[in-house]
């Protein structure tokens, strides 16, 4: 499928440690995706790490107040909860703790699932409650 | 991240001090003033429910804390930033304070700008980070 750079002549990533590999699921430059238990390298186009399996977009609660600082000891499963759209048009994967209700915005990574990222960004526009005279008029 | 300006004014303190379920006849009577719009607000929706964005602007304040649920000191501006669809439930506004980069998630109410929110919720849609034709009819 073609795909846009999503990197190219965007503003840099801003700093971050480097990862710590600990606990089960965490070896050797890859990861166990705690969605679909896929295993993913840490390694992804474009990205400083990576936060997200690239199939389900599943995450590990492991940031606490800053992305990247891998602060929180919670360690539950975050799903994606919805899309977000910066300023200069990247998107954000909106992530939401199932153990503990903390919400994080994650870059997406060049070699995420497009068909999960579309699913997930359209979501709003499939609730049959939405206001369809709203939408007209956009 | 602390290098966010804030404008922060005595007459614009919102309800800091009141928890978001105290709705006795003093508080329902209360009014605060929008940090984006300059709108002044009735602390209560129409539904009773207590109202933690502006129906005009959906933009919020920073008053409480994520982590321990109480009152947070932050005070800063929380921007709308997406629209989360939770299988089943009403829409909620995910803000990002600009002060302090939290994320929080509350419900809309009944009188928020149903196009204000469309606009929100399709957002991403605006920039795709790849071709949408390759998906067809979504
Ligand atoms: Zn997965
Ligand atoms: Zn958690
Ligand atoms: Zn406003
Ligand atoms: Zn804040």
């Amino acid at each position: 499928m073609p795909r846009r750079s999503v990197r190219g002549g965007r503003r840099p990533q801003r700093a971050k440690p480097v990862r710590e590999h600990r606990g089960e699921g965490v070896r050797g430059g890859a990861f166990r995706c705690v969605g679909c238990r896929l295993d993913v390298p840490f390694d992804a186009p474009g990205t400083a790490h990576r936060n997200h399996c690239p199939h389900c977009l599943a995450s590990l609660h492991v940031d606490l107040r800053v992305p990247g600082d891998r602060a929180a000891d919670c360690r539950g499963r975050m799903a994606p909860l919805s899309m977000s759209a910066r300023p200069d048009g990247e998107w954000l994967v909106i992530h939401h703790c199932l153990a503990c209700g903390d919400l994080s915005a994650n870059r997406i990574a060049g070699d995420d699932n497009a068909l999960a990222l579309l699913r997930l960004a359209v979501r709003p526009l499939s609730d049959p409650t939405v206001p369809v005279r709203a939408l007209m008029s956009l | 991240m602390s290098t966010h300006e804030h404008d922060r004014s005595p007459h614009d303190r919102g309800p800091r001090d009141r928890g978001p379920r105290d709705l006795s006849p003093h508080s329902r009577a209360a009014t605060f003033t929008c940090v984006r719009c300059g709108l002044t607000l009735n602390e209560a929706a129409p539904d009773g429910a207590r109202r933690d964005h502006c129906p005009s602007c959906l933009h919020s304040r920073h008053l409480t804390d994520h982590v321990d649920g109480g009152p947070s000191d932050c005070g800063g501006r929380m921007v709308p930033i997406s629209v989360a669809v939770p299988r089943g439930g009403d829409w909620r506004v995910i803000h990002r304070c600009v002060r302090c980069d939290e994320l929080t998630s509350t419900p809309i109410r009944g009188d928020d700008n149903q196009l204000v929110l469309m606009r929100l919720a399709v957002r991403p849609l605006a920039q795709p980070p790849f071709p949408l034709e390759a998906f067809g009819d979504l």
